[in-house]
């Protein structure tokens, strides 16, 4: 503005020059006329005047130059003012945007100023933690009342201050009146230059729905592979019932007859010792021998037992490892003796792979406890085992009767438990190597497999339990597959 | 002596299988298998009445050693014994089988199964026309029937109650279904004797599966033969099968034989069908024959056949897996003489109705009814007429029409 002063000043005063000099000109024209009037003869005078007329015109000229000049200073002068308004009217709408965006954003924002002390704490930060703005603004972040792992958080908050870098923890426990609730947290510092630090913004996400919906659908595929296996467990169940309880009746029906024949033994005793005559006796025991067929009988008896334990046993063994299989699944990693789950699997799914293939073992016994999901790892193998058997199936055909061969084999191999599974199936072509992890990719017919087992089983091995999944095949002549599992469970962190 | 091969590819269970049928040695030669290809070649070498085999064997499956069989030896009885319960894995069987026995099977199961199997074939000793039967997996369906079941099942809102409705009206539908149902292939337990409660049980999706995937049904195209007038074959059928059921209620039979009653009704003239449907030609000689000599039809049949509509539309039930009151009630229909147990049943009740319906047919020329008094007294009915006058009164109100409603009680 100070600008369009000064200029307005000097307009003023030349103004104020030019009414002067006007006035100046005035009085000199008329004393200009009165001398011409005066003396008849004036050359002189006119002389005088047209030199003054001159210097009056050149004044003027001179001023109203000025005047235009002014103008246009003035001019620009609006124009000006006009755009700082529009600029301010920019500024300011540009400002409500980002206020818009910022509480907009649906997760936790908490600023911190550089003493700590909360700046801001928005809306979603009131809804998830169920605390008011009000309550919270200006106090020292280390003593907001949210109920969480304060020492963790707080130590977080310290490092981030201290260091200026950011910071992630995933899986933040909190607590709150009607339910707890989970978090993924990032805790970044503003810089205002390089080394100049201002603050923190403290961005929360509340994935308790998420979480909830993650274990569901893991308890879900947990069924849903148990629904598979269902139908080919109840057929390894029903086969063994089928002969025990066959062998049941008939050692129940031999019983009786040996009972027939063990009564005229006994009377047989009798006859002996009280002397009696007993051709008649041991007439209708030859004959009572011959109608039950004793030597079948005899033979068939001890048969009937032996293959009754036996089908016991194998009720009894898919139905431990049935529980074992699907054995309850914790969210959390613990030891897990992975030969035991390799054998529990291959005896779940034996309805799956016994027509088609044998399975052998080669298990490392000095494999230690492996921390790991169960149920998970379980799921793993079972997706890798019904693939070996399906790519046995394609190669050897159906009605062949030649099986293949699935070799399961564990090794420890440094920091890490190795599982590798082997079969001599068809094998993967070329073209579709790089694809085989990726979700819905799947080269079975429809309704045979949804196409998820191996994304699954890379998404458990390498995400979930920060291992590797590997495999190497050759067309025609089969594929392994090899799972890497740490010995040691990794904290994740950024 | 019958024969029995049994396949499975557990020996154990042949062992069983052996030790606990051993006491039917006598009247039963048994043979045992562990393979689809040694069970062929035992096939090969004898004859036998009947096949039981496992469903699931490495190498040649059931499914298939089943369908070889039905091709190289039809009059062979196939049956299944089975621990599969993928139901998948199930329909794709149903094609060749006769009857499903689900593993772990009680012997006394087992035995009873087989020996009815065996019963039923006294009922038919005519060896080609028991091949012709035992080779029938389907029975044609009233065209307007099976098109308004394939327009029920596809339609969006398509409805179990309805689908029950017209499997019901229908011979051919109502006699697989039921076969399906009671042959322990979804592990139903009971015996099922209401096609609609079938159709209920099985459920929407199944029904599905079976009628436009495995096409258990099909449309009947034969041209329209005179004293087996189809649609007359149909309306007569759904009658008499009401008017049974009344006579059974009457005649205070147990729940179980009042729905056997109103089945045989319904299924009492299926040979008929079958001899439409498989034999025109043995069907236009015995129509020649009625009409030359004036006698009555089942007459005329055993002329030309040797045997009667009824014979052959038991066998194919007996073989289907149909309960023996079924079997015999349909078998005697015309003759309830003949029938080895004249106690008052099924058979009773579906007589008394085929003979009152009778008078309502139009291949009757005479419009008179002769009752079998001899049998009626034997199973300990004297006053018929007072029975059939409170009897027909329902069914004669609305023919089909009155029927239907009744289809859902």
């Amino acid at each position: 503005m100070n600008r369009v002063e000064e200029l307005e000043n000097r307009v003023k005063v030349l103004e104020s020059k030019l009414h002067k000099e006007e006035k100046v000109r005035r009085v000199l024209m008329d004393r200009v006329e009165n001398s011409v009037a005066s003396t008849g003869n004036s050359f002189g005078l006119f002389e005088n005047n047209v030199l003054l007329q001159k210097n009056v015109e050149q004044r003027t000229r001179e001023l109203k130059s000025l005047l235009m000049e002014k103008e246009e200073v003035n001019r620009k002068l609006l124009h000006e003012i006009e755009e700082r308004g529009k600029a301010e009217i920019e500024v300011s709408s540009a400002h409500r945007k980002i206020e818009a965006l910022v509480s907009s954003i649906p997760l936790i924002m908490i600023e911190v100023s550089n003493e700590g002390i909360i700046k801001r704490w928005n809306a979603v930060a009131e809804k998830v933690f169920q605390i008011e703005s009000s309550e919270v603004l200006g106090m020292e972040i280390y003593k907001c009342p949210i109920r969480w792992d304060k020492d963790k958080i707080n130590e977080l908050l310290r490092r981030c201050c201290s260091e200026g870098i950011a910071m992630t923890l995933k899986a933040v426990k909190f607590a709150r009146t009607n339910t707890d609730g989970v978090l993924d947290l990032t805790i970044s510092p503003i810089m205002e230059s390089s080394l100049n630090f201002s603050g923190l913004i403290i961005l929360g996400a509340d994935t308790t729905e998420h979480v909830l919906l993650e274990r569901q659908l893991a308890q879900a595929q947990k069924l849903e592979s148990i629904g598979q296996l269902a139908a080919g467990i109840a057929h390894e169940i029903n086969t063994p019932a089928q002969f025990v309880g066959d062998n049941a009746r008939f050692l129940d029906e031999s019983f009786g007859d040996l009972e027939r024949i063990l009564l005229l033994h006994d009377r047989l005793l009798d006859s002996l010792k009280a002397g009696s005559p007993t051709d008649d006796l041991v007439k209708s025991i030859e004959e009572m021998e011959n109608e039950i067929d004793l030597d079948f009988i005899r033979k068939d008896i001890p048969n009937a037992i032996k293959q009754s334990i036996e089908g016991i046993g194998r009720i009894n063994k898919i139905v431990r490892s049935m529980k074992e299989f699907s054995h309850p699944g914790t969210d959390e990693k613990t030891g897990v003796d992975i030969n035991r789950a390799i054998e529990n699997t291959i005896n779940v799914a034996r309805n799956e792979w016994k027509y088609v293939a044998e399975v052998a073992t080669d298990l490392d016994t000095g494999m230690p406890l492996v921390p790991c999901l169960p149920g998970e790892i379980n799921q793993v193998i079972l997706n890798m085992l019904i693939n070996a058997a399906h790519a046995i199936a394609e190669k050897f055909g159906k009605a062949s009767g030649s099986k293949g061969v699935i070799t399961i084999a564990t090794r420890l191999n440094g920091e890490f438990a190795e599982i590798s599974i082997k079969d001599n199936g068809a094998g993967i072509p070329e073209e579709i190597r790089s694809r085989i992890f990726d979700p819905f990719f799947t080269t079975k017919e429809v309704g045979r497999g949804t196409g998820q087992g191996l994304a699954i089983s890379h998404s458990v091995i390498v995400g979930k339990h920060g291992g590797a999944i590997t495999f190497e095949s050759e067309v025609g002549q089969g594929a392994i597959f090899v799972l890497k599992l740490p010995l040691r469970d990794g904290m994740e962190s950024s | 002596m019958r024969r029995i091969l049994f396949v499975d590819d557990e020996p154990m269970v042949l062992d069983g299988l052996r030790r606990t049928l051993r006491t039917m040695g006598k009247e039963w030669q048994m043979e045992y298998a562990t393979s689809g290809r040694e069970a062929l070649e035992i096939l090969a070498a004898r004859v036998f009445d009947v096949l039981v085999t496992d469903m699931r064997m490495p190498g040649m499956d059931g499914c298939q050693l089943l369908n070889h069989v039905r091709e190289l030896y039809p009059h062979t009885v196939r049956i299944i014994l089975s621990g599969q319960s993928d139901k998948e894995e199930l329909l794709k069987s149903i094609e060749p089988v006769h009857l499903y026995l689900s593993k772990p099977c009680d012997a006394e199961i087992l035995k009873a199964t087989l020996a009815r199997t065996f019963a039923v074939r006294h009922l038919l000793e005519n060896d080609s026309l028991a091949e012709v039967i035992s080779k029938i997996q389907s029975l044609p369906s009233l065209p307007s029937l099976y098109y308004e079941i394939i327009d029920e099942i596809r339609s969006a809102d398509g409805s179990l109650a309805r689908v029950g409705d017209i499997i019901s009206k229908d011979l051919g539908m109502s006699a697989k279904i039921l076969q399906l149902v009671n042959s322990s292939f979804f592990g139903l337990a009971t015996h099922i004797s209401s096609p609609a409660k079938a159709v209920s049980l099985l459920g929407l999706e199944t029904i599905k599966a079976l009628v436009l995937g495995i096409k258990i049904f099909s449309g009947f195209s034969s041209s329209d033969l005179p004293c087996y007038s189809i649609a007359t074959l149909w309306d007569h059928s759904l009658a008499t099968a009401c008017l049974a059921r009344e006579i059974a209620r009457h005649l205070n039979l147990t729940q179980d034989e009042i729905e056997d009653s109103f089945l045989a009704g319904l299924l009492h003239d299926i040979g008929k069908l079958i001899l439409l449907d498989r034999l025109p030609e043995a069907c236009g000689k015995i129509a020649e024959v009625a009409s030359s000599t004036e006698c009555p039809v089942s007459q005329a049949e055993k002329k030309v056949l040797g045997t009667t509509h009824g014979r052959i539309g038991a066998y194919l039930l007996g073989i289907w897996g149909f309960s023996e009151s079924v079997v015999n009630a349909v078998a005697f229909h015309h003759c309830p003489g003949e029938c080895p147990n004249d106690a008052l049943s099924a058979l009773t009740a579906v007589y008394l109705a085929n003979q009152c319906q009778g008078k309502n047919d139009p291949g009757n020329i005479n419009k008179t009814v002769n009752f079998d008094l001899d049998y009626l007294s034997k199973s300990g009915i004297d006053r018929i007429e007072e029975l059939l006058l409170t009897c027909s009164d329902p069914c004669r109100l609305g023919e089909n029409g009155g029927c239907e409603d009744s289809f859902r009680r």
